[in-house]
């Protein structure tokens, strides 16, 4: 019995039985193919219940098929469309006076208003389909059954990015279905070359992965990795798209995303078009992207949306905030615990004469104030909205105003705290934010251990590392490490469009040109045509 | 993983071996912003430091408005006496609870009678230590160097301040270490310093309320100053030495009732080195356009003909200017402005013949000052303001 050995499995899984690896390897997914559905409509009905057991949201509703064959829906309550069922199966198939047609798979398949029918004779096909919210018709003499497309289920509707926001360009955001997420990137890319494979992931979850990209843009062997590493995951339940980021990442132990998340579809199709692919996950408006650089962390999808002469102001502003949201505070302690000549007098005489009370020496100031500012960060992320705004308040009363009052810290280390808390939320993608974030602590452990020399150590460690990262074969410092000179338009500052003659080259030489060269408004030529 | 794990425990914690050695927090540190060093006794020097009080400005844990709390102190002088620099910087340590820090230190004012006798020993301190910046001005006082220090001035906070910006205007020399050490190691062996003075404060003013000033310029033969110069022969001195800046140039020309005043707008200065017939001579080339500022005579200096009697007389003005300052300094026998340098530079061979009498042949050398001056500007009016048409001379 394929479905009790199913249960069986499941349940020691949930166990959490020592042999996780045997376990594994007897999971949900490779009982697929072994057992198909029985000939004895009865036998069917009762594995199906019994694989069932104690599932009070899925119903199984008996009843005649045109007065005569015994037939059972089998549905979720809550996953499929009631009324639809009602209207189009039950009310059609259930009418006694008709005569029933023969055969019966045959106006199944073809004679029923309903959008889409699939036969399934695999007792596992049957049981995706119904938690998936099509119904399955069972009936007596039929050794197939039937799903129906009639899933239709409660979802969010799309609204405004939360995480990315934006003064120009689209408003629209991914939620947490994954076919309306597909549908959002077919709305902007309409060519058949857009392709979305489809899969599973998760024993438990069942949820469903799918990878997008554009035929003849997309590295085909880059697809292929992107496949073999998803179909490796062996895992009992995906809820974020971040557990799939961790599977398939080229280097584990980094601070720095490989692979990067957006919840604008205007991204996700800025990234296609660029031969990257897509990696949509069901239950999660974040989207992954790969392969990515460093530098796609850095852009914003606003770069793009207004003059390029404002992207690349706004460009290189973040750039200088990068490094500040790094490198401040460390700054600020090496040059006042061990560089106080690098400073011009008056600044070294104010900051000298600010600190004067303060009981602590600079590094621990700093550490806690950036301990403190992170702490408030979370909290502020955490909180419910109505606290929200009252807890800000204390906060920055607290910190900024009462502890300087009080003497316990130095109005320039308030100063340099805030800078550098602005700072990371420049980034526009908040992973990246955090990564550097996070690197701030060592860098000033550093700097108030061996100065401005143990800066340079760290910023050289960080390069290195940043230089030896890979995201899917793709230098993770392209196109400024290896130097691709062409590229660089995109990284130094943002090119006009009509400049954006080429792709990035991610790997294939294959289809760089994105536009027809020179298209440069120019009123002359123009005039020379006519 | 356990490898990998233990490196980077390794590596983590080998910043925190050094135990940090060399920080220091700036609340420790005694900022010296400017130092006096006087000759007191036989063989003993006083060595001043004027140390900022953080507290005198601080802000923090005050609620009161004012930032400038209490009596506006805002440094502190503490001196003591050594065989040399380093003698009584150690013992004056004993007396200043936080260590003296030279890295802001931007003055140093030398006592008039320890600059008569040397102070080649007390520069090489300066030099050495890594410190003291080689960009800090110096000067020598009238008198005493001390008092320098201990005055409160109003304007600004402490009077090394002062006297560094007093010294950015280029109304006097501006000297700093490295130049002065490049003068003395230089060929000619000569220097030159700017001289400070204090300003006795103004009425109503508290005693110590006056500030340091720059009155002229302190001639230095090797390294013992053998004279000084007047601020009219330090102007000199600065068309000599191509800093000129902004001042102001008055002057009478000729046949006319009252004077004319001028600014120098630019100022090209060359100095030429000759040797013609085995007679060292010097040629002066300085073309100079000036502004006028004041004009209390009648002349109309749009008109071309009072304009070329107006330069002709700014001129000569700068001529005379020139020639007393090189006077003076050829009579101290004091080649302060590198002449031998530039000779050394056209003519070396010559040079190296003269090189021990130098000084000789400096003090007898010939002078020749080629001044082209012109008036570019003339101000918002052209007629002297307050003047009748039939008043102006319009010739």
């Amino acid at each position: 019995m394929g479905g009790f050995s199913l249960i069986r499995n499941v349940g020691k899984l949930l166990r959490k039985t020592k042999e996780k690896k045997s376990l594994m390897q007897n999971d949900y997914l490779d009982s697929k193919p072994s057992d198909s559905l029985d000939v004895n409509f009865n036998q069917n009905v009762e594995t199906l219940r019994s694989v069932y057991d104690n599932c009070s949201d899925v119903m199984f509703r008996s009843f005649l098929l045109f007065g005569k064959t015994r037939a059972m829906l089998i549905y979720i309550a809550g996953l499929s469309d009631i009324e639809a069922i009602e209207q189009y199966v039950l009310s059609p198939l259930m009418q006694e006076s008709s005569k029933e047609p023969q055969p019966l798979n045959e106006f199944i398949e073809h004679k029923m208003p309903v959008p889409k029918v699939v036969k399934v004779n695999m007792l596992a096909d049957c049981i995706e389909s119904i938690s998936s919210g099509n119904p399955i018709l069972l009936y007596e003499g039929g050794s197939d059954g039937f799903s129906l497309g009639l899933s239709k289920w409660e979802k969010r509707a799309i609204e405004e990015p939360v995480a990315e926001g934006g003064v120009r360009g689209s408003r629209e955001g991914f939620i947490e279905s994954l076919e309306v997420n597909t549908s959002q990137l077919r709305r902007i890319i309409k060519s058949p070359a857009l392709k979305i494979q489809s899969m599973k992931i998760g024993t438990l979850t069942r949820t469903n992965v799918s990878i997008a990209y554009i035929d003849g843009l997309a590295d085909k062997t880059l697809i292929e990795e992107i496949t073999t590493r998803l179909e490796r995951i062996k895992i009992d339940g995906i809820l974020e798209s971040e557990y799939i980021e961790e599977m398939i990442e080229d280097n584990p132990f980094s601070p720095f995303p490989q692979i990067m998340s957006t919840e604008r579809p205007d991204v996700a199709c800025a990234s296609l078009l660029e031969g990257r692919a897509v990696i949509l996950v069901e239950g999660t408006p974040f989207t992954l992207i790969a392969p990515i650089s460093f530098f796609s962390l850095i852009q914003s999808q606003e770069d793009y949306a207004q003059r390029f002469m404002a992207g690349t102001f706004i460009r290189w502003l973040r750039y200088f905030f990068m490094g500040l949201s790094l490198l401040l505070p460390s700054l600020y302690v090496a040059i006042l615990t061990f560089h106080h000549e690098a400073v011009p007098t008056a600044l070294l005489l104010s900051v000298a004469a600010s600190r004067e009370s303060v009981p602590f020496p600079a590094i621990v100031e700093a550490l806690a104030m950036e301990i403190t500012f992170e702490a408030l960060r979370e909290a502020g992320v955490r909180l419910p909205k109505q606290v929200g705004s009252a807890v800000s308040i204390v906060g920055a009363l607290v910190i900024g105003q009462a502890s300087v009052q009080a003497g316990l810290v130095s109005a320039p280390m308030v100063i340099v705290v805030a800078i550098t808390g602005i700072a990371s939320f420049m980034m526009p993608r908040y992973i990246a934010g955090i990564a550097f974030r996070m690197l701030r602590f060592p860098m000033m452990l550093l700097a108030g251990t061996l100065g401005l020399l143990g800066i340079m150590m760290g910023i050289i460690a960080i390069v290195i590392h940043l230089c030896s990262l890979r995201s899917f074969g793709v230098p993770y410092l392209a196109p400024l490490a290896p130097l691709k000179g062409k590229e660089l338009k995109d990284v130094l500052w943002r090119a006009p469009w009509w400049m954006m003659d080429t792709r990035p080259r991610l790997s294939g030489d294959s289809n760089v040109y994105r536009q027809a060269p020179e298209q440069s408004p120019n009123p002359k030529r123009g005039s020379e045509t006519e | 993983m356990k490898h990998v794990l233990l490196l980077l425990v390794i590596c983590g914690t080998t910043p925190f071996l050094s135990g940090c050695w060399d920080r220091i927090e700036i609340t420790d540190l005694a900022i010296v912003t400017a130092a006096a060093i006087d000759k007191k006794g036989n063989n003993q020097i006083e060595l001043s430091v004027q140390v900022f009080i953080p507290s005198s400005i601080s802000s923090g844990g005050g609620q009161g408005g004012s930032s400038q709390g209490g009596s506006g102190v805002t440094t502190m002088v503490r001196n003591e006496k050594g065989s040399n620099i380093s003698d009584a910087l150690s013992k004056l340590q004993s007396k200043l609870p936080r260590k003296v820090f030279w890295g802001h230190c931007k003055v140093f004012v030398f006592g008039e009678k320890l600059a008569k006798e040397g102070i080649q020993e007390q520069l090489d301190f300066l030099l050495r230590h890594p410190q003291p910046r080689e960009k800090a001005n110096v000067y020598v006082s009238k008198g005493e160097a001390k008092p320098i220090l201990e005055s409160l001035p109003p304007l600004e906070n402490y009077s090394g301040e002062v006297l560094r910006e007093l010294s950015d205007l280029h109304i006097g020399m501006l000297v700093t270490m490295q130049d002065l050490d490049e003068m003395l190691t230089g060929t000619p062996r000569a220097a030159a310093l700017p001289i400070v003075k204090i300003l006795p404060p103004a009425k109503g003013q508290t005693k110590l309320q006056g500030i340091p000033y720059i009155v002229g310029t302190a001639v230095f033969k090797k390294d013992k100053m053998t004279g000084t110069m007047t601020e009219k022969e330090t102007r000199g001195l600065l068309w000599l030495r191509d800093e000129v800046e902004s001042y102001t140039v008055t002057f009478q020309p000729k046949g006319v009732k009252g004077k004319i005043s001028l600014s120098p707008v630019s100022a090209k200065v060359k100095i030429i080195p000759q040797i013609i017939n085995d007679k060292w001579k010097l040629l002066v080339k300085i073309s100079t356009d000036g502004a006028v500022i004041q004009n209390g005579t009648n002349l109309n200096l749009s008109n071309p003909k009072s304009l070329k009697a107006a330069e002709r007389a700014y001129q000569k003005d700068i001529e005379n200017r020139i020639r007393m300052a090189f006077l003076h300094i050829q009579h101290k026998k004091s080649d302060i402005l590198g002449l031998g340098k530039d000779f050394y530079r056209k003519y070396p061979k010559q040079f190296n013949k003269v090189d021990n009498h130098w000084d000789e042949i400096f003090a007898e050398m010939e002078v020749e000052v080629d001044v082209v001056a012109h008036i570019r500007r003339q101000g918002y009016i052209n007629k002297p303001a307050g003047l009748s048409e039939n008043e102006v001379k319009d010739k």
